[in-house]
Order: structure tokens, then C-alpha cells, then sequence
């Protein structure tokens, strides 16, 4: 019976994918005799089928079900053979489980966020997309299959964020997410192209078989892999290509909650998958660290200057996925998993917290908050429970990931130990602002009257809060924890010191009395520097944007006017004349021709520039 | 069969010319929907009667018509032609269902129906025609007379300036014509072949130099009509300014032609040369997406920009034509019968826009998502189509140009590289249209827009429906193509020709190996990852 459920485990996206078409069938544009909502049922209801069958399967992996491997023709064509390799193993299902279970509380959620919204069909069935899309990525075990899911997440990425299309903010959001996202899958793609002529395949597993043996020109290999970094560092919203995290802040909370926690993890995900092929360019690597480390510090320090609850934890996701890239930079991947796990978790909770928070409060502006733990003391322990479950507080899940990660780096590399002290410092800082000043403090006027929310928000919630309880026990069940014996002591203290650091100034900053409120960094050109996000948005607009933006002017006008142009030099003038064209008699035809030959002579100079340039070498 | 399909729509079309004038327009109209769709029927059932493991001409015709000419009536298809004609009977389908719609009120409040139908027929029979010529003569032939047709639609159902659309598409595509013409009537001259049989003219007893200079009249002449940029010029105002269904069948099918000829005639008749060519056209190809993106992304008008993205995917076609593997060849076919499709789709959705809501202009246009008082479902399908355009994988785009860019990578790195951010552009441009027509906020006062039937919605789910089976069942896409494009590039010489320049004495003793045959600029890319 169990053996069912292991063997066809590949076929789990089907059944969000099997939601997502369903839910068409509830477009206000089609039905509307019942209302939306019965494709939010139905979504959850497949999410929970997909979920139960994931978590059966994965019982039965971990009672010794044989591991399966197999592949599924899709396309063979001219000695390219493109079938699509599943596997399933206790690690790909775990991550299913993982994914279906984080969407079943994030729909559940959303039918007591979007209560009053009609777009319920379009949501769900991009929620079940995404849904489809992650539990199809962690089977398939090819970079190629990767890519072609990520880049389809991408789109689904644009339309989620784009939900409510009336705001001028969030269509501005869903465009920079989407070209963002593009760009670095693109750059992937580029990955993809470059890898298969020196690697001949794209299983990951033959992958890492292949670069074991590998003799690759260093040049050529950093460029392939800087490439392949290029795609999870759009999904994992690195610097630079961080800003689409922010301005996906405008959509729905629901999706927000899957986005900080799973979604930018399939970047992570494909990151870990390359790392052997990465680990082939020790440029590769350090570039990796470097982005790495740069976005941990810099987000954590932005996340610290914003005054937007959703902002203040988005900031935080891209810091957090920067040390898993750290971790991959350092080919510690089980520490990378281990941080993509424990920050999906604690992530989701935040965000869930946060949300039970915005949406009876209206507001997201963090300086309006104050005083709601004698009013909201659940979602305020939820709060406090993902805050311990990410930051490296023992015994949650964030701790041992970051120990893992120390472990190795303070024989190795210290400085970035040192980097990751006080990331973590600073980001146990930045929560316990949140929490210090959305909870602590005395109330305001939006928060004056805040009760919790309903079942469909709380349950989740609450359900959450269990499970990042209980990662830690989870991890050891898996065999994920290390040995208390084996544990470096000293790493264990430097963390524990860190994050009593950062949130004991936190809690004395922002809770105290002794520092005026509201708190202002001394020097106001760095404060604005991180509530601006580094200017990164201005960057954007003075060199890529204004570059692609004048090309394609010039391109027009020299269109319009240069190469159209001659064609119309004698019917311009007859238009601004103010006589209409006349081709009969005008001689027009002659100009075509003249056109015509003028590229006919451009293209045979281009195509035969082997005989020109054998010519001119004759003559000279 | 060929035949009948060839000269079948010929014959409705001279019956629903001849009909009385009683006959009512729904009647007529219906005729010429039963003749499409039994053409349509018949080119598919030719797809599956296509013997898919026979590279060679398949379904010939031959009847010996002018001997002193050398013009005969032979016709024939293999996995290179067949397919378009597929496209181009599927593509006519769709265009005399829903042509009611956008040429209702014609010129002088009549909206002549009857001569669209029967223009449409007479276009698709030269198209089709066109397609199954096997003597050079005879596809001259049809090449030039599918022109007229396609002349008298644009001037008679055009927007505002299509007098000079009209002319500029008839004046181009003619000399385009004439180009390949001369080059035909050069090649038999030079080769004294014994007719304009396809199969009778061998080109490997010319000199390479004469090679290329026939191969380049035929380029140019192909050129215009695919276009390649700097030929490109009538493209934008013909589409722009013909009717919806014109549109369709211009960016469809007709442009094609272009690519197609180029393949069957150019790389057909001179492989030699050709591989002397192709650097220079890969260039060109990425020169014809780049410039396409960019000049896309600066249109006001959705229809211009939905033109202008032609240009640049037309490019795909001609990169994945000159890498010379299978794969790209395939890749080269298959982006031929999806942008095909995903134009069609495009220019389909853009019409029922600028039908219903009176308007093209981006700045005017403003969210048509909205489910109740907006067109929902044209602005879901756009999304579909421009995402599609955009390559992104799960549709028929992405299928294509991968194996486009996977075939050439190895090859032509660098024109490769360079149409991926072409991909990326196009994703730019058609995110900024999504964001102002579908994204935004609806002005509640203005929008009274008259509802999109399903009817009228029919061919555009239709061809959604094929671009998303092809996009997750690609195999559907390329199995027609893939032993006829295996066996082109087989049929290539394996070693690159050299450069003989005959004229002076010391020429011949010029060491021709110092000459690179890649560009100067990428040799030295393709070089290094050959050598890995």
C-alpha cells in the first residue's frame, strides 16, 4: 500500500496542477452565481491530498522503500535527449512535504485574508502553481528542468504580485520582479547553453559525477559558472538583484508568506543541486561568498532602517539566503539545507505573525504600531518563536544551521565568521525592533483597538509555531543534528553571545526609556543610505533602465528616420506641405529602390566579408 | 493531393466570385469557412500520411508544362514544407472564420465580404502553392502572383495610410521577387541544367565566388520578405496598417515564405557557399533580433510593437539556419511554425482590442483585466501570448528557441549569447504592454466596451490551445521536421570550402588557410569552447 504512495510520488504536482485548473471554472468572468471562494476550498483540499500523499510517501522512504529513479520521455530530437529524471528519495519528498505543508497553512490563511476579495480564482490557482511548480522542481533532477521551472515560477511571480492590478505600486512591483527574476534566469539559460557542450548532460547527479573529473579552462569554467549563479541570485533576490523582494511586498500577504519562505528557496535549491559544478572555479566560489556576504550584511543592516512591517522581514530573507549562498561558497551544503529549512520555517511564521497583525491593524507603517501584547499576546509569542527559530538561539533550528556553517569556517576562514556573528547580531536586533515596537511600548491609535484575528488566520499561525518548535526534533529524527560531543563549543558560545547581544540592545533601544523615540540612527545620510535601500532602485533607473530606455529611442528614430527615412524623404516633405501622398507620379518608386539597394549592398557586404577581406590581403 | 490543395481554394474562389449577387454574406461566409476547414483537413491529413522516416520529397507531382522554358508543374513536401502548409490552411481557418469582425464596415459602408473571402483563398492558394514547388520557375511563379492578393487586402480593408503601406509592401516584395528570379534564371544559365527542376541544378561545379553571388541575390531577395534588417522597412507600416486578418496572414504565412525559401533555395542549392555565409548571417540574425526588441520597446501603438517583435523573432529563425547542426535546423523550422502561430495569436488579440475598445495607443489603454467591465479573458490570452513571444518555457516559443539556441551555441557563441538577451528585451517590451493594456485601473466612466463573444473569442483559444500542446508536448512540434532537417545538414560538405580567388596569378598560390572562415570576431570565442 505504502509502496503505491512511493512510487507515485512523481506525480504530486498534479494535483495542485489539477486545483489550478479547476479554479478557472470560478473566474468572476465565468461563474458568478457562487462567488470565488469554492476554488479557495478546492485548492486546499488538493494542496491537502498533495500533502498527505507527500508525507505517506515519505513514511514510507524512511522505512526502507528503496529510493526510485527513473525518467520520463518528453522530448528526443536530433540527438538531444531531453527526458525529464525523477527521483525520489527521502530528501526530494521531505522537501515536497515541506513545500505542500507551507501551502496548505498559506492557503488556509488566505481564506481569512482575501475574505472580502474576489480575485480568490486567479490567487489560488497561482498559488497552486507555484505549489506545482516546487514540488516539480525538487523531483526533477536536472539543471535543464530547473531552469525551465524557474523560469515558469517566473511569470507566475509577475501575475501573484500583480493580484491586485489597480495600484499603480504593485504593477510597478510585478514588472521589476518579473524583469529582474528574467534577467537572472536568462544569464542562467546562458549557464545552461554553456554547460552542455563541455559537460554533455544536465543531470545534476552526472553533473557532479562529471566535474569530479572535470578539466575545464578556469577562464571559461568561471564564466559558465558565474552564469549558473546569476539564476538562483535573481530567485534569492542577492544584491544586486535584490530590489523585485521588496517591491513584491505590495502583494497579498498569503503569497508573502510562500515567497520569504519556499520560493526564493528554489533558487537556494538549484544553488545547492550546482555546487559541485561550481566548486570546479575557485572564482565561481569566492564570487558566491562575496555576493553572499554582501547581501547578508547590507540586508541586515537595510531591514534595521525600514519603517514597513513587510519590508522589515523581506530585507531579512535576502540576508538569510545570503549565507546559504555563504554556505555554498564554502561547499558546506548540508549547512545550506539546514539554513534554507530553518528560514523557510521561522520565515513563514514571521510572516504569518506579521500578517494576523496588518490586517485588522490596516496599517503597515511600523511607526503607527505600539503596545499590542496585552491585546495580541498569540501572535505575539508567534512573533517571538520565529524570531528565536531563525536568529541562532539553541535550541531552534537557526542555531544549528549557523553552527554547522561555523564549524567549518572558524579553522577555515574567521573573517566571515566574524561576518556571520554579526549578521546574526544584527538581525536578532532588527526583530526585536519589530517586535519592541509593534508589540512593546505604550498603544497608538491603530492599535488601540486590535483584537486577534479569526480561525482561518490564527490556526495556521499557531500550527506554525508548533512546527518551528519542533524542527529541532525533526532535525534529529533525520539525523540532521550533530553529536553533542562533536560540537565546537567555542562557536556554540560566539553564536549564543551574538544573539543575546542583538536582541538585548534591541530590547534596550527600542523598549527602554532611555533613548528617544523614535529612534534615530546619529548619522542621517547613513540611516537615509539603508532606508533607501542603498539608492538601489535610483541605480537601476541611472544605468540599466536609462541604458535599455535610450537604445531603443535611438533604435526608433534611427527606424523612423533614418532607414524609413530615405524612403520618405520626398513624402515628408509632401506631408508637411500638407498634401497627402501621392505614389502614382511622384517618383516614390524610385526611392524604395534606392533603399533597397542601399541594404541589398550593406547585406552582401556583411555576407561575403571572407572574399572582401581575402581581397584586400591580395592587394596589400 | 497537393494539387487539390493548391488549386481547390482557387476554384471556391472563383465560384463565391461568381455567385449571384442575391446570395446572402452569412452564406458566402459560411462557404468559404467549409472550404478552409476542408483544406485545413486535407494539409493535416498529408501531415499524417507524411512518411516521417523518408528525409526525401514526398506526394511529387510532375507534368511536364514548358520544356523550352524549362518550367514545369512539379510539386512535392517534405517534413520542411509540409508543415507551413499546415500552418498556412490553419492560420486561413482562423482568418475567414473571424475576418466578420474587423471588416464589417468596410470602405463606402460596404463591407465586401465576398472579395475578402475570395483574396484570402487566392493568397492562401499561392502561399501553399509556393510552398510545394519543386521547379525554381514554377515557385517564382506562385511567389510573385500571391502578391497581388495580398496587395489588393491591404489596400482595401487598411487603416489610415494604407495606400502607402500597400504600395511600399507591393514595391519591396516585388523587387524581392525579381531578386530571387534573377538569381534562378543565373543559376540555370551558369549551370546549364536541363530545366528548373529542384532536383535537375547543381551548384558544385560553380566557383565558390559564383556561389556566393548567386547566394546573395537570393539572400537579399529572401531578405526582404523574411525581413532582415535593414530590409525591414515595409514591415511595420503593412502590418500595422492592414486588417487584423491580413495581418495574420502576412506575419504568419507570408513572411515564411522568406525563411523558407532561404533554407529550400539557399542553403538548399549552396551549401558550399553557404557555409562561407554564415558567420556574416549570423550577425545579421543577431543584428534582426536585437534590433527588433529595442525598436520594440519604444512603440506607442501595441499593433507597431507586436510588428516591430516580428522582426526580431524572424531572427531566431535565421540563426538557427546557419549553426548547420540538426538540432538547430529543427530549431530553425519549429520557431518558423510557432512564431507563426504566436503572431497570429498576438495581432488575433490586439484586434479584438482595438475592436472593442477603440483604441491601440498604450497610453490610452489601461486595465482590461478587470472581470467584469474589462475583456478578461482577450487580456488573459494576451498575457498568455506575450509570455509565450517571451520564450518563457510550457509554451510552443520556448520549445523552439532553445533548440535554436542550443544547436548554434556551439558554433556561433557569440550570436547565441546575444539572441538570449534578445529574449530577455522581448520580455521587457511585452511586460510593458501587459502592465498598461491588462495591469492598471479601468476608468469606470469610459469603459463601456461591448462584450467579446465566444465566438469572436474561438480562433484565439484555438490557437492558444495548440501553443500551449506543442509548448508541453513539443515532440508534436519537431517530429515532422526532424529527419528532413537531419538530412539537410547531412547533405553539406563536411569540410568548409576555401577561398579561391581566381583572378591573379599569385592568388593560387596564396595560403588559404590563414583566412578565417568565422568572423573575425567570434573565431576566436568558438575556438576556445571547441577546444574543451
Amino acid at each position: 500500500m505504502i509502496q503505491m504512495f512511493v512510487q507515485s510520488a512523481w506525480l504530486i504536482p498534479l494535483y495542485p496542477l489539477l486545483g489550478m485548473l479547476l479554479s478557472i471554472f470560478w473566474f468572476p468572468a465565468i461563474t458568478h452565481a457562487t462567488g470565488p471562494r469554492p476554488s479557495g476550498y478546492l485548492n486546499v483540499v488538493m494542496t491537502l491530498l498533495a500533502f498527505t500523499h507527500g508525507l505517506l510517501a515519505l513514511i514510507g522512504l524512511n522505512n526502507g522503500q528503496a529510493p526510485i529513479e527513473f525518467s520520463l520521455p518528453w522530448l528526443q530530437v536530433a540527438g538531444l535527449d531531453l527526458s525529464i529524471p525523477i527521483e525520489i528519495s527521502s530528501l526530494t519528498v521531505g522537501a515536497i512535504v515541506v513545500v505542500t505543508m507551507l501551502n496548505l497553512l498559506a492557503q488556509v490563511f488566505a481564506i481569512g485574508y482575501l475574505e472580502m476579495d474576489w480575485g480568490w480564482a486567479r490567487f489560488y490557482s497561482l498559488l497552486a502553481l507555484f505549489e506545482a511548480g516546487m514540488c516539480a522542481l525538487v523531483l526533477c533532477d536536472s539543471l535543464f528542468f530547473a531552469y525551465v521551472v524557474l523560469e515558469i515560477l517566473t511569470l507566475a511571480t509577475y501575475l501573484i504580485i500583480g493580484i491586485w492590478f489597480n495600484q499603480p505600486l504593485v504593477v510597478t512591483g510585478a514588472r521589476d520582479a518579473f524583469l529582474t527574476k528574467r534577467v537572472g534566469d536568462l544569464f542562467l539559460l546562458m549557464g545552461v547553453l554553456a554547460i552542455y557542450p563541455l559537460a554533455g548532460t544536465w543531470n545534476f547527479d552526472e553533473l557532479a559525477t562529471w566535474a569530479q573529473t572535470a578539466e575545464v579552462d578556469p577562464t571559461l569554467m568561471s564564466l559558465v559558472g558565474l552564469a549558473l549563479i546569476a539564476g538562483p541570485m535573481g530567485k534569492c533576490a542577492q544584491f544586486p538583484l535584490h530590489l523585485w523582494l521588496d517591491e513584491a511586498m505590495e502583494g497579498p500577504i498569503p503569497a508573502s508568506i510562500l515567497r520569504n519562505s519556499v520560493v526564493v528557496a528554489t533558487g537556494a535549491w538549484v544553488l545547492i543541486k550546482l555546487e559541485p559544478v561550481l566548486a570546479l572555479s575557485p572564482f565561481t566560489l569566492n564570487a558566491c561568498i562575496f555576493i553572499g556576504a554582501v547581501t547578508a550584511l547590507g540586508g541586515t543592516l537595510i531591514a534595521i532602517a525600514q519603517i514597513d512591517l513587510k519590508r522589515c522581514l523581506s530585507y531579512l530573507v535576502s540576508a538569510y539566503l545570503g549565507v546559504v549562498f555563504i554556505a555554498v561558497g564554502v561547499q558546506q551544503v548540508e549547512a545550506a539545507f539546514l539554513m534554507t529549512l530553518s528560514h523557510a520555517f521561522s520565515m513563514a511564521l514571521l510572516v504569518m505573525a506579521i500578517g494576523c497583525i496588518i490586517w485588522n491593524c490596516i496599517t503597515q507603517d511600523i511607526r503607527q504600531y505600539g503596545g499590542l501584547w496585552a491585546r495580541r499576546p498569540i501572535t505575539g509569542i508567534a512573533f517571538l518563536v520565529g524570531t528565536a527559530g531563525l536568529i541562532a538561539l539553541p535550541p531552534f533550528g537557526g542555531f544549528w544551521a549557523m553552527l554547522d556553517l561555523g564549524d567549518e569556517l572558524i579553522s577555515t576562514r574567521p573573517m566571515l565568521l566574524g561576518l556571520l556573528l554579526v549578521v546574526n547580531a544584527l538581525a536578532a536586533f532588527s526583530l526585536m525592533r519589530v517586535f519592541s515596537l509593534v508589540w512593546g511600548n505604550q498603544p497608538k491609535p491603530m492599535t488601540a483597538r486590535s483584537p486577534e484575528v479569526f480561525w482561518p488566520m490564527t490556526l495556521p499561525t499557531v500550527i506554525m509555531v508548533g512546527f518551528v518548535l519542533h524542527l529541532p526534533l525533526i532535525l534529529q529524527a533525520i539525523g540532521l543534528l550533530p553529536d553533542w560531543a562533536t560540537i565546537n563549543k567555542d562557536v556554540a558560545l560566539l553564536f549564543i553571545w551574538s544573539t543575546i547581544f542583538g536582541l538585548s540592545i534591541g530590547g534596550v533601544v527600542f523598549l527602554g526609556s532611555y533613548i528617544k523615540k523614535p529612534v534615530e540612527f546619529p548619522i542621517k545620510a547613513v540611516q537615509d543610505l539603508l532606508a533607501y535601500d542603498f539608492y538601489t532602485p535610483k541605480l537601476y533607473r541611472s544605468t540599466i533602465v536609462l541604458f535599455v530606455g535610450i537604445l531603443s529611442t535611438i533604435t526608433a528614430f534611427f527606424d523612423r528616420f533614418l532607414v524609413d527615412g530615405i524612403v520618405n524623404l520626398f513624402g515628408t516633405v509632401t506631408v508637411f506641405s500638407g498634401q497627402s501622398l501621392r505614389y502614382s507620379t511622384s517618383g516614390q518608386a524610385q526611392f524604395y529602390v534606392l533603399t533597397i539597394l542601399l541594404g541589398i549592398t550593406f547585406l552582401a557586404l556583411l555576407v561575403s566579408w571572407p572574399l572582401i577581406s581575402h581581397l584586400s590581403l591580395v592587394t596589400s | 493531393m497537393l494539387s487539390l490543395l493548391i488549386w481547390l481554394p482557387v476554384i471556391g474562389a472563383l465560384v463565391l466570385a461568381l455567385l449571384p449577387a442575391a446570395v446572402p454574406t452569412h452564406k458566402i461566409r459560411l462557404g468559404a469557412i467549409a472550404l478552409s476547414s476542408l483544406l485545413f483537413a486535407g494539409s493535416l491529413y498529408l501531415l499524417f500520411q507524411l512518411d516521417l522516416s523518408d528525409p526525401a520529397l514526398q506526394m511529387q507531382e510532375y507534368i511536364r508544362w514548358i520544356p523550352t522554358l524549362g518550367l514545369n508543374y512539379s510539386l512535392g513536401v517534405d517534413g520542411l514544407s509540409l508543415p507551413l502548409v499546415v500552418l498556412t490552411n490553419l492560420l486561413t481557418l482562423a482568418v475567414v472564420y473571424s475576418a466578420a469582425i474587423w471588416i464589417v464596415n468596410g470602405v463606402n459602408g460596404s463591407d465586401r465580404q465576398r472579395l475578402f473571402y475570395v483574396l484570402v483563398l487566392l493568397a492562401n492558394a499561392g502561399i501553399v502553392g509556393a510552398l510545394a514547388a519543386q521547379n525554381l520557375l514554377l515557385f517564382v511563379l506562385f511567389y510573385e502572383l500571391e502578391l497581388i492578393p495580398f496587395y489588393l487586402m491591404i489596400v482595401v480593408w487598411g487603416g489610415a495610410k494604407r495606400d502607402y503601406a500597400a504600395i511600399k509592401f507591393l514595391i519591396y516584395t516585388a523587387i524581392s521577387g525579381l531578386l530571387v528570379l534573377v538569381g534562378f534564371l543565373a543559376l540555370r544559365w551558369l549551370t546549364d541544367a536541363s530545366s528548373f527542376d529542384y532536383e535537375v541544378i547543381k551548384t558544385q561545379g560553380l566557383s565558390i565566388r559564383t556561389q556566393v553571388v548567386l547566394l546573395t541575390l537570393l539572400l537579399a531577395g529572401f531578405g526582404i520578405k523574411i525581413p532582415l534588417v535593414p530590409l525591414h522597412t515595409w514591415l511595420p507600416d503593412a502590418y500595422v496598417e492592414a486588417a487584423t486578418p491580413v495581418a495574420i496572414l502576412l506575419g504568419g504565412v507570408l513572411a515564411k515564405l522568406g525563411t523558407y525559401g532561404l533554407v529550400r533555395y539557399g542553403l538548399g542549392l549552396f551549401p558550399e557557399a553557404w557555409k562561407v555565409v554564415a558567420p556574416g548571417l549570423g550577425i545579421i540574425a543577431a543584428v534582426c533580433i536585437l534590433y527588433g526588441a529595442m525598436a520594440a520597446i519604444a512603440q506607442k501603438d501595441i499593433k507597431r510593437m507586436v510588428a516591430y517583435s516580428s522582426i526580431g523573432h524572424m531572427g531566431y529563425v535565421l540563426l538557427g539556419t546557419v549553426a548547420l547542426t540538426p538540432l538547430a535546423m529543427v530549431g530553425a523550422v519549429s520557431q518558423m511554425i510557432s512564431h507563426g502561430l504566436i503572431l497570429a495569436l498576438l495581432f488575433y488579440l490586439v484586434g479584438i482590442i482595438e475592436k472593442k475598445v477603440g483604441t491601440r495607443e498604450l497610453d490610452v489603454l489601461n486595465g482590461l483585466l478587470n472581470p467584469l467591465r474589462g475583456l478578461p479573458l482577450t487580456s488573459a490570452l494576451l498575457v498568455l501570448a506575450g509570455m509565450a513571444s517571451a520564450g518563457i518555457p510550457g509554451l510552443v516559443g520556448f520549445v523552439a528557441e532553445f533548440l535554436v539556441f542550443q544547436g548554434t551555441y556551439a558554433t556561433f557563441p557569440l550570436p547565441t549569447l546575444l539572441a538570449v538577451v534578445g529574449t530577455g528585451l522581448t520580455a521587457v517590451y511585452f511586460v510593458i504592454l501587459l502592465n498598461r493594456t491588462c495591469f492598471g485601473r479601468l476608468d469606470n466612466r469610459t469603459a463601456y466596451y461591448p462584450r467579446v463573444t465566444l465566438a469572436e473569442q474561438a480562433p484565439a483559444l484555438a490557437l492558444t490551445a495548440v501553443i500551449f500542446f506543442l509548448g508541453v508536448q513539443p515532440t508534436w512540434l519537431v517530429r515532422w521536421t526532424e529527419s528532413t532537417s537531419t538530412a539537410i545538414v547531412a547533405s553539406l560538405p563536411a569540410e568548409t570550402p576555401e577561398w579561391r580567388v581566381a583572378t591573379g596569378a599569385t592568388d593560387s598560390q596564396e595560403p588559404t588557410q590563414a583566412i578565417a572562415l568565422t568572423a573575425p570576431a567570434l573565431s576566436t570565442q568558438s575556438q576556445s569552447t571547441q577546444a574543451h
